[in-house]
């Protein structure tokens, strides 16, 4: 309940809190100790104006930084999420329904997926794509080309745990009764099978968010996420640590740090409640 | 005229990712000379920047383990192989060239003196052959004798980028016979451009005249090598000493350990010295730790001379028992932001101009990392103190820092986008200071409705497929570009040529961003070719660049750079060099 309460928030925050903070971009120069490159005043320059202090260097609002930051982080992790679950289910029930060697090719398949470096691939890929490809550019490049990344290789694990929930769909009577009444494949997998199987995409797809999220910020983190100065969680703790300014202003890697921490621990309770709730067997 | 070969800054700049220099006086400088080593004084005079323009703990004090350390490694330590600021300061302590900078603090060791030649080169009236005279009673660290052959050969297998690929490729653009394979696949010793007329004497045959040769004869590359001794690329394992000191023994990416060369005198080159028993390099330490330990005394010399971390930055400008220990020394390098003329806008110099008045030159020092650890806010393309530099502030950089925005509207209005317009800007994403100054600029443009489309690349490719093609910059209408330069010798030549003259503009690998091809200026530059003008005329040419290359706002300066170096107290004749940014390693000695 805790985590569902949060995340209701964190929703709200995305959506509404970038028109109420001040512009995440603006430099605020005169906060900032040029000699030490922090922000004067303990805690990172925290004051009324700016309840969560400022970036080092800039005197960028972290409040508005972290709140628009939420913004591409919850847009990210659900869109890279319905992608993988739309693919996954429905190669799970292709797979799971008819077996044999549909069944064995994308389960093998599957296992490709599943092995393969992802991480690396995502930095390789990311780092050769232009500004400017297929008709995006910027930041809405850089947003669907992470979609469809973390997405895209994220589909064997929500298709694995389907397609072993379709072996035992497939034997029960009502299956069996659709197909004696003459009901072919697409209205057995489709008409039959996919609601019985909303509890289980529910409850995986709310576990699959936060790794998304952390996905995105470790690309984030990496280099190879959104282009400056789009606020994004992953790159105030990259430019943190690779700047050295854990040292000089710690409140920058722990603002985005704690962002991130009750971001996916919100996901986490969530979708261990909601099994608890809809799936009483799953544990 | 001749054009520099790009590919040694390119590879350069990939690897040093900060640094490239060499250097040599550039005449005109007026020097204070205060000489190397002095009397040994009592009482220590450190304090904070005191070494920027005197020599901190002077003394002639002997003996001692004079420590280096670095977080990388050398490219080579084969005085022809080698391409860093660092190393061009280091392998003076084993390998003197023909002609040297002159030890004192400061812009005054801008200045060029004899090093293993009796005096600096003398040009032929037309200007195309240079001849320099050995000091008699060289020696190697053998005892064998030091003759022009040693030289000319040293310079030659420089010419061979399959063994040597790293040092600057000066000599074979500029010498007759630019097609001269070197001495490992051409055993014929058929380079006919260098000449030994006699075992002392050596001359250059020069393509076409190019007044600033003493500068490249300042090349570690023109110290002598014994073909005897040569091993091609390892050769860098132990380099025959014609220094002060000699390798005792070179771990590879490890360390290496230097002792006193016997057969060296103080004649040989007065420009350093021999009073620490043994000098030993670190390499590879991690960048924190080696911090760390050069506040504890472990260390007491940072050998790559770029500055502190940020964070040690903070212990030590904070803790005024630390700071009296540190210098922000003057980095021999310019942070800048190249305007294109080419893509329009900017293609209107009004509009150009608009960017200089409109950028927040306060908030782009504190991106490069302030005022210590990042540089001077900077108005010219020449760095203060060399030949033919004359402060002025044609963009109120001094007066307004924060942007002239009423100066910067009345330039668009005049260019025809008085509401602003939209262009991209290039940057190298991994370098994090790099990330934060175009940011700052593209805040401030923003302010007069100039609109920055960032695109980041690596800094690997930057200027071989990106910001340095010319083609790659018009296709993305990249009109607002990062970059910063470190000239190989303090002159107007090496500051500006590369970077404004039309004729440098190259289809990949360019270094004159900006493709100002402007005819004043471009006739200027072969003025100052001319080999009958004395330094003097020819500084003054070199100031005109600067100021006429501001008034086309090609260039828009951001900072001299500074870099913040920590020296340990024990540490004795300590002062910065200009030519070199960093401390001068050639006439350091410890006093515990």
């Amino acid at each position: 309940m805790a985590g569902g309460v949060i995340i209701i928030l964190l929703i709200l925050v995305a959506l509404i809190g970038p028109h109420l903070v001040q512009n995440p971009n603006a430099y605020n120069s005169n906060l900032i100790n040029p000699t030490f490159s922090r922000p004067y005043g303990p805690w990172g320059g925290i004051s009324l104006a700016h309840p969560l202090g400022v970036e080092p260097v800039n005197g960028r609002d972290m409040l508005a930084r972290v709140v628009v930051g939420a913004q591409y982080s919850l847009l990210i992790g659900f869109l890279a999420t319905v992608l993988a679950v739309v693919i996954g289910v429905f190669f799970g029930i292709i797979a799971g329904y008819f077996g044999g060697w549909i069944d064995a090719v994308i389960a093998r398949a599957m296992d490709v997926f599943l092995a393969f470096p992802l991480l690396v691939f995502a930095i390789a890929l990311i780092g050769v794509i232009p500004n400017t490809a297929f008709g995006l550019s910027g930041n809405q490049l850089r947003v669907s080309l992470l979609v469809f990344v973390i997405g895209f290789f994220a589909w064997p694990y929500m298709g694995r745990i389907i397609r072993g929930q379709v072996l035992s769909l497939r034997e029960r009577e009502f299956v069996d009764a659709a197909r004696s009444i003459g009901a072919r494949g697409p209205y057995i997998l489709f008409r039959e099978l996919l609601p019985n199987l909303v509890a289980p995409i529910l409850v995986y797809s709310t576990l699959l968010i936060p790794t998304n999220i952390l996905f995105e910020a470790a690309l984030d983190y990496l280099g190879v996420g959104l282009i400056p100065p789009t606020p994004s969680w992953g790159q105030m703790l990259s430019n943190a640590v690779s700047n050295g300014f854990y040292y000089i202003d710690p409140m920058y890697m722990i603002i985005p740090g704690v962002a991130i921490f009750i971001t996916v621990m919100a996901f986490n309770l969530f979708g261990d409640g909601l099994r608890d709730a809809l799936d009483p067997r799953g544990h | 005229m001749r054009r520099r070969s790009r590919l040694a800054f390119a590879a350069c700049a990939v690897a040093a990712g900060l640094t490239l220099a060499a250097c040599s006086s550039g005449g005109g400088t007026s020097s204070t000379g205060s000489s190397s080593g002095g009397s040994s004084a009592s009482g220590s005079n450190a304090a904070f920047n005191a070494g920027v323009t005197k020599v901190v703990n002077p003394s002639t004090k002997k003996g001692g383990t004079l420590t280096f350390a670095l977080s990388s490694t050398p490219d080579s330590f084969d005085p022809g192989n080698t391409y860093y600021a660092w190393t061009f300061d280091m392998t003076r302590l084993w390998a003197t060239p023909l002609v040297t900078y002159k030890s004192c603090p400061g812009a005054c060791g801008n200045t060029l003196v004899p090093g293993i030649a009796t005096s600096l080169g003398t040009v032929s009236d037309n200007g195309l052959v240079w001849t320099y005279h050995l000091k008699p009673g060289l020696k190697f660290e053998d005892g064998t004798p030091v003759t022009s052959a040693d030289v000319k050969y040293a310079v030659e297998r420089t010419y061979d980028r399959s063994v040597l690929a790293n040092g600057p490729t000066y000599f074979s653009v500029l010498l007759a016979n630019p097609k001269y394979p070197g001495p490992y696949k051409d055993k014929t010793g058929n380079q006919t451009s260098i000449t030994t007329p006699d075992a002392s004497t050596i001359q250059f045959h020069l393509q076409s005249p190019f007044p600033d040769f003493n500068y490249v004869a300042s090349l570690p590359q023109t110290a002598p090598v014994p073909p005897s001794k040569d091993t091609g690329s390892n050769y860098q394992l132990h380099p025959l000493s014609t220094g002060p000191y000699m390798f005792q023994s070179y771990q590879v990416n490890k360390q290496a350990t230097l002792v006193p060369n016997p057969n060296w005198t103080p004649n040989e080159d007065p420009q350093v010295s021999q009073l620490a028993s043994k000098v030993v390099i670190n390499l590879n330490v991690n960048a924190a730790d080696l911090d760390n330990r050069l506040l504890a005394g472990d260390v007491d010399i940072d050998a790559q001379g770029i500055g502190v971390q940020a964070a040690t930055r903070a212990k030590i400008l904070s803790n005024p028992s630390l700071e009296k220990d540190a210098d922000a020394s003057p980095g021999n390098r310019e942070w800048f932001t190249y305007i294109n003329t080419k893509v329009a806008p900017l293609n209107n110099v009004a509009c150009r101009q608009a960017v200089e008045y409109a950028a927040n030159k306060t908030d782009l020092q504190t991106a490069w990392g302030g005022p210590y650890a990042g540089g001077q806010i900077a108005t010219t393309l020449l760095l203060p103190g060399m030949g033919g530099y004359t402060s002025f502030d044609q963009y109120n950089a001094k007066t307004d820092p924060t942007g002239d925005l009423t100066a910067a509207k009345a330039a668009l209005a005049k260019c025809g986008h008085p509401t602003g317009f939209t262009v991209g800007a290039s940057y190298r994403s991994d370098r994090p200071a790099e990330v934060a100054a175009v940011q700052a600029l593209q805040a401030a443009l923003a302010r007069v409705g100039i609109q920055l489309q960032l695109h980041g690349y690596p800094s690997g490719t930057y200027y071989t497929d990106f910001a340095g093609s010319p083609n790659y910059v018009h296709q993305h209408n990249l009109g607002v570009l990062m970059g910063g330069w470190s000239p190989d010798w303090p002159d107007g030549y090496g500051m500006m040529d590369e970077l404004i003259n039309g004729n440098t503009i190259a289809p990949s690998g360019n270094t004159n961003i900006g493709e100002l091809n402007d005819p004043t200026i471009n006739g200027l530059f072969a003025q100052a070719a001319n080999p009958s003008i004395t330094d003097a005329q020819r500084n003054a040419i070199y100031g005109e660049i600067d100021k006429d290359a501001m008034a086309q706002a090609v260039i828009l300066p951001n900072v001299y750079a500074t870099n913040l170096l920590y020296r340990n107290p024990a540490v004795t004749n300590v002062y910065t060099m200009t030519p070199f940014g960093m401390y001068n390693y050639g006439v350091m000695g410890v006093s515990s």
